[in-house]
C-alpha cells in the first residue's frame, strides 16, 4: 500500500527555489534525493526489526509470525528508489520495494512486495507487523530536514560563487 | 489500556466461529475482526509529568466473498466514529486468492485518558474570608 508522504513549512525553500528559475528542478531533485535516502534507511531498519518465529502452519483461529526465511528475503532484496518522476517544476519519487523482485521461498518464486505486504498489514494468517507505516511516521520528520538542509547548502553554494 | 480502545473492543461484535484444521482451512467461515494497538504516537508532558499520549493502532475486518459487504463496512465505520469521532481512516482493502477472504483495514489513533486532567479541572477556590463588618 502506498503512503504519501507532504512536508509543510518548506515556503522560504520554495522561494529559494523559484529564485533559481531554470536550475531549481536539479536542486529539487538533489535535494528529494537525500530524503529519499533517509526513507530507505529507516525502512530497511524497520525490515531488520521485523520478528520471527520458525516456520508452522497457524493454529485454528490463530496467526503465526513471519518465518526467518521470509524475513531474510526482505532484507535482503533491500528498499529502491525510483526513477524521478519531473514534471514541470515538479520532482516526484518513491521509495520501497521493486514490483519486479523475486526471490526463491520453499524452491518456488515469490514476489518479495507480496511478503512485504503481507507482514505489514497481516493476512487471516500472518500476524500484523506494520514496519512500512512506522518507518513513513519516524522517519518523515528526518526525511524533510534533510531536504532541507540539502537545497540550503546547494543554493549557499550558488549564490556565494 | 486507553478508554477509547476498550470501547471499540467491547462494541465489535465477533462472529466468527474457527474450523479446527490446519493449513489453508483454519480461517473462520464468517466475517471477524482483528485489532491490534501498536505503537504511541504522541505525547503530552507538563510539569514533569506525563499527562497524556495517544496511540496508533489499527483495525482489520476479514469477511468471506459472498458477505454483504456495504452493511459490514458501513457497519464497522459507524462504530469508529461513534468510538474516536474523527481519528481514523481506511487505510487499505486487500483480497487474499489463498483463502477467498476480503480484507479491510483500518487506522484509528486512541487517546489514553488520564483519571483526572490537571489542566482541565477546575481552579481550586480561594478562600476569601468575608471582612468583618466594621
Amino acid at each position: 500500500m502506498p503512503y504519501e508522504m507532504k512536508t509543510e513549512g518548506m515556503e522560504e525553500i520554495s522561494r529559494m527555489l523559484t529564485e533559481l528559475g531554470e536550475k531549481a528542478q536539479s536542486v529539487a531533485a538533489l535535494g528529494l534525493f537525500d530524503g529519499a535516502s533517509v526513507m530507505r534507511d529507516e525502512l530497511e531498519r524497520g525490515a531488520g526489526s521485523i520478528r520471527t518465529a520458525p516456520f508452522q502452519f497457524a493454529p485454528p483461529g490463530q496467526t503465526r509470525l513471519p518465518s526467518p526465511e521470509e524475513k531474510d528475503i526482505i532484507v535482503n532484496a533491500g528498499v529502491g528508489i525510483a526513477r524521478f518522476d519531473k514534471n514541470g517544476s515538479e520532482v516526484d519519487t518513491s521509495v520501497g520495494y521493486s514490483a519486479r523482485g523475486y526471490a526463491y521461498l520453499k524452491d518456488k518464486l515469490k514476489p518479495v512486495p507480496l511478503i512485504a505486504n503481507a507482514i505489514n498489514s497481516g493476512t487471516s494468517f500472518m500476524r500484523k507487523q506494520a514496519f512500512v507505516r512506522k518507518a513513513v511516521r519516524s522517519g518523515g520528520s528526518k526525511a524533510s530536514d534533510a531536504i532541507r538542509e540539502k537545497i540550503e547548502s546547494l543554493v549557499e553554494g550558488m549564490t556565494n560563487k | 489500556m486507553p478508554s477509547e480502545y476498550e470501547a471499540l473492543v467491547a462494541a465489535l461484535k465477533l462472529t466468527s466461529t474457527p474450523v479446527a484444521e490446519y493449513g489453508w482451512k483454519t480461517r473462520p467461515e464468517g466475517a471477524y475482526y482483528v485489532v491490534s494497538l501498536e505503537s504511541e504516537t504522541g505525547r503530552f508532558n507538563a510539569d514533569g509529568e506525563r499527562l497524556d499520549r495517544s496511540w496508533e493502532g489499527s483495525l482489520d475486518l476479514f469477511y468471506p466473498k459472498l458477505t454483504d459487504r456495504d452493511d459490514l463496512i458501513e457497519a464497522t465505520e459507524e462504530i469508529l466514529a461513534e468510538t474516536f469521532g474523527a481519528s481514523w481512516y481506511m487505510n487499505s482493502t486487500q483480497y487474499e486468492t489463498g483463502t477467498g477472504l476480503f480484507h479491510v483495514e483500518w487506522v484509528f489513533e486512541a487517546i489514553d485518558e488520564p483519571e483526572q486532567d490537571p489542566l482541565l479541572a477546575a481552579p481550586a477556590e480561594e478562600e476569601n474570608p468575608e471582612e468583618g463588618d466594621t
